[in-house]
């Protein structure tokens, strides 16, 4: 996989600090690490971050401290580490750092589809964009060459299909720690103020146009020739992988010349430009904004985004790319139409402890707003238990807002849901924040003990890190009590009744006695977390089911289905988890113990 | 050099991930290029999902509408989803207790799963089914060796007895009366990933 290579090569250029946030399609980076420190012995020091600002923090730290290091994340990740990650730009780098950014275009499993290249940009940090799961491998080893010699971060911005892609890479020897030497006080430097950041300002923006000058993979390199002059084609990460396969296929694109860049940012923009001139049409098909396409400076014979010829948003498949090639010398396009695709909505798992959750925080406050926020939960919207989802910790900042609107009905009332890990990432500030304003809001932390939409890695609840060695573990109640508040009661969300009413009292105490805000921990471990037990109890709908439809639409269990032939409510024993919470609140009361 | 595409669909949690690895590790053993693609995250959650694999000189891990030489269908209301990957004369395999189409081999993979205890065996039991098709990259013995290699006894008999179920129903002129399994409920073996 490609962000098994991403790891081969972390271990490779003997790096021994890495710090990681978990989010699709990043997540399975530091997974390899950890198998790679098992299987190889390897020294690395890993973590799961509490954020990625943090984790950014702690692997420059490890760079300055003359360590290899590397700080892996999504690409909204990246949003939450901006801060140090533009300032560590104009600081500069000791020991190679590499920043690592999954991009997700489409997007299929991510907030925005935005495009990390613009980031590297912005930031003025080299930005380096493999094509393939082999050439991450090899990027990643240059990522920390080029980082540890002109002393800047580096950005590796694989995007999801190469993340999630197979194929066979060749390793290398893993590399011996590597170390530039102890840290060596300089606060001009590491603690510079503005007089000095202007200084080294200017130093970055002379570290860049050696960079353009000096680094082969800042210039487009011919990987498909091309007859004549008519048109040639810029690519660059992994549709360049598509456009590689779609014209070796076709005898219509033989004409055209295929270069791809591989260090889109600081590209060497006079190379671009001589591909641009010596060519009638210049297509430029890259993902997702037009990163290169920008660096052209006469755009006049070019066609991309800007002047309309390839798509402003969502993925680039591969018929997409045709299509636009076809068109771009004047053939028809030839591609296959896909169907009209009714995809199967995901649901939260049978057995799932959000889902009962949900179900008690729908029936105790009716008509509320109710404010979301990032993981598995957020298919709370199939249950209507989520009105907004905006980004990681937004549920509790946004809830102080909505209950801050005027009611129009005197009716409003908000009530924010949260998971663990989302609530140690980025909502305790806002929680902090909204007990000192006495925001009226319930909140409803949904604990169950991981990083569940990722694969299950471990929040800093857990008294170990990612690696399985001894961590301190932090009380997620000592935390909240911490943020101060006073209303904090914790339940088990397989108890219907107990449920009830620990979220009954929080509606008193935050509504009615006007006391700001109240927390419920809803607590019970993921269906899926290792070492979780499934009840080996069974379930069927009996005699007594008047087809209420509870269980379907309200508690939306995927195990019920109901059977149109015999017009009867039926439970998939393959799908039933035997969480028996439906037994509690079937209206009927219809739903019975297998073998009664 | 040889060229297949494949396309693999279902819902997740059916183990597609797991059998398109294992097609891939077997060709791969053989000395062939691989390049495959997976869902990962929010879909995998019940969520329609499918993944490519393409052997031989690719690049991209995608395959084109209209390009795909099998489409291996875990669930049969997956299938006209996907069926615009398919080449002319391309074959579907769909784990369905309808009988055979035009261009369509179906297999009860679910039922035939649940006979042997264990409905998640229903991918190794469509893969062995697969495997005895013509011009289908791997073969019945190299998936059975692939399979036997797994360390874990229960997991590994699971999956051989899931395998043979699926390729008796693909040669059953040939179908050596094996012993039928016990069908057990507590059977622990999974076909899934590790």
């Amino acid at each position: 996989m490609g962000n098994e290579a991403i790891g081969r090569g972390i271990i490779e250029a003997g790096c021994t600090v890495a710090a990681a946030y978990p989010g699709t399609p990043s997540s399975e980076v530091l997974e390899s690490l950890v198998r790679w420190k098992k299987e190889l012995d390897h020294p690395i020091y890993l973590e799961w971050s509490i954020n990625e600002k943090v984790a950014f923090e702690v692997a420059y730290g490890a760079s300055l401290a003359g360590a290899r290091s590397v700080a892996v994340m999504k690409m909204v990740g990246l949003n939450v580490a901006s801060d140090p990650f533009m300032s560590a730009a104009y600081l500069g780098v000791r020991g190679g750092l590499v920043v690592v950014v999954a991009d997700d275009p489409g997007p299929h499993s991510s907030q925005t589809e935005q495009d990390s290249r613009f980031f590297g940009w912005f930031a003025k940090v080299p930005v380096l964009d493999p094509g393939t799961p082999a050439e991450a491998l090899e990027m990643t080893l240059r990522a920390f060459d080029l980082s540890e010699k002109y002393q800047v971060p580096v950005l590796l911005r694989p995007c999801l299909r190469v993340c999630h892609a197979r194929q066979n890479v060749s390793l290398g020897t893993p590399g011996a720690p590597a170390d530039v030497g102890p840290f060596k006080k300089n606060w001009t430097r590491w603690a510079a103020i503005p007089r000095y950041r202007l200084v080294l300002h200017g130093e970055l923006n002379e570290k860049l146009e050696t960079i353009k000058r000096e680094v082969p993979e800042a210039r487009p390199v011919l990987i498909s020739q091309g007859s004549g002059n008519s048109t040639a084609l810029i690519t660059s990460g992994s549709v360049s992988s598509h456009v590689r396969d779609i014209v070796a296929s076709d005898h219509r694109l033989s004409s055209v010349a295929v270069y791809k860049v591989d260090l889109p940012f600081p590209v060497e923009a006079q190379a671009m430009q001589e591909i641009v001139d010596t060519h009638r049409t210049t297509l430029v098909v890259e993902e997702t904004y037009p990163v290169l396409e920008l660096q052209i400076r006469d755009r006049r014979n070019v066609m991309g985004r800007l002047s309309g010829h390839v798509p402003q948003q969502g993925e680039l498949t591969p018929e997409i790319v045709e299509e636009i090639i076809l068109k771009a010398i004047g053939e028809q396009p030839t591609a296959v139409q896909p169907p009209k695709i009714k995809p199967r909505r995901p649901s939260l798992c049978p057995g799932c402890p959000h889902r009962p959750s949900f179900f008690m925080m729908r029936q105790v406050f009716d008509q509320a707003i109710f404010s979301g926020d990032i993981g598995c939960y957020t298919l709370g919207i199939n249950m209507g238990a989520v009105d907004t989802c905006l980004c990681m910790g937004a549920s509790i900042g946004m809830a102080a807002g909505l209950a801050r609107t005027p009611p129009a009905n005197g009716e409003t009332r908000v009530v924010a849901t949260i998971g663990d890990s989302t609530f140690y990432h980025a909502g305790v500030p806002a929680l902090i924040n909204a007990v000192h304003t006495g925001a009226p809001f319930v909140l409803m932390i949904m604990d169950n003990s991981l990083a569940a939409m990722t694969g299950g890695q471990p929040t800093p609840a857990h008294d170990f890190l990612a690696d399985g060695s001894p961590g301190v573990a932090i009380s997620l109640e000592r935390v909240i009590r911490g943020c101060g508040v006073d209303f904090l009661e914790v339940v088990d969300p397989y108890d219907h009744a107990s449920t009830r009413e620990a979220l009954q009292r929080a509606k008193d105490y935050t509504f009615n006695e006007n006391k700001g805000v109240a927390v419920v921990i809803t607590r019970r471990p993921c269906v899926r977390a290792p070492n979780v037990e499934l009840s080996s109890a069974k379930f069927r709908v009996g005699d007594g089911c008047d087809l209420c439809m509870t269980c379907v639409k309200d508690l939306e269990c995927p195990a019920f289905q109901f059977v149109k032939e015999d017009k009867k409510m039926k439970i998939d024993a393959d799908l039933c988890a035997g969480c028996g919470f439906c037994v509690q609140i079937c209206p009927s009361q219809a739903i019975e113990p297998e073998g009664h | 050099m040889i060229m297949v595409e494949l396309v693999l669909c279902g819902r997740g949690g059916q183990g597609i991930v797991f059998l398109t690895r294992q097609i891939g590790q077997i060709a791969t053993a053989k000395g062939l290029e691989v390049v495959s693609s997976e869902t990962h995250g929010m879909a995998v959650r019940g969520g329609s999902i499918n993944s490519h694999l393409r052997i031989g000189r690719f690049f991209s891990p995608l395959i084109r509408a209209g390009h795909a030489d099998f489409l291996l269908s875990l669930d049969p209301s997956e299938t006209a989803n996907n069926s615009h990957y398919l080449k002319r004369g391309g074959v579907t395999v769909e784990n369905s207790t309808l009988p055979d189409g035009l261009g369509i081999k179906r297999v009860d993979a679910a039922g035939l799963a649940k006979n042997l205890g264990r409905v998640q065996l229903e991918n190794v039991v469509l893969l062995g089914f697969a495997a005895t098709l013509d011009g289908f990259p791997v073969s019945v013995e190299e998936v059975r060796e692939h399979l036997s290699s797994e360390t874990r006894a229960q997991v590994r008999s699971m999956n051989l007895m899931a395998l043979e179920a699926g390729i008796r129903v693909g040669h059953p002129e040939n179908g050596h009366k094996s012993p039928s399994p016990s069908p057990s409920r507590d059977g622990r073996g999974k076909g899934e990933g590790d």
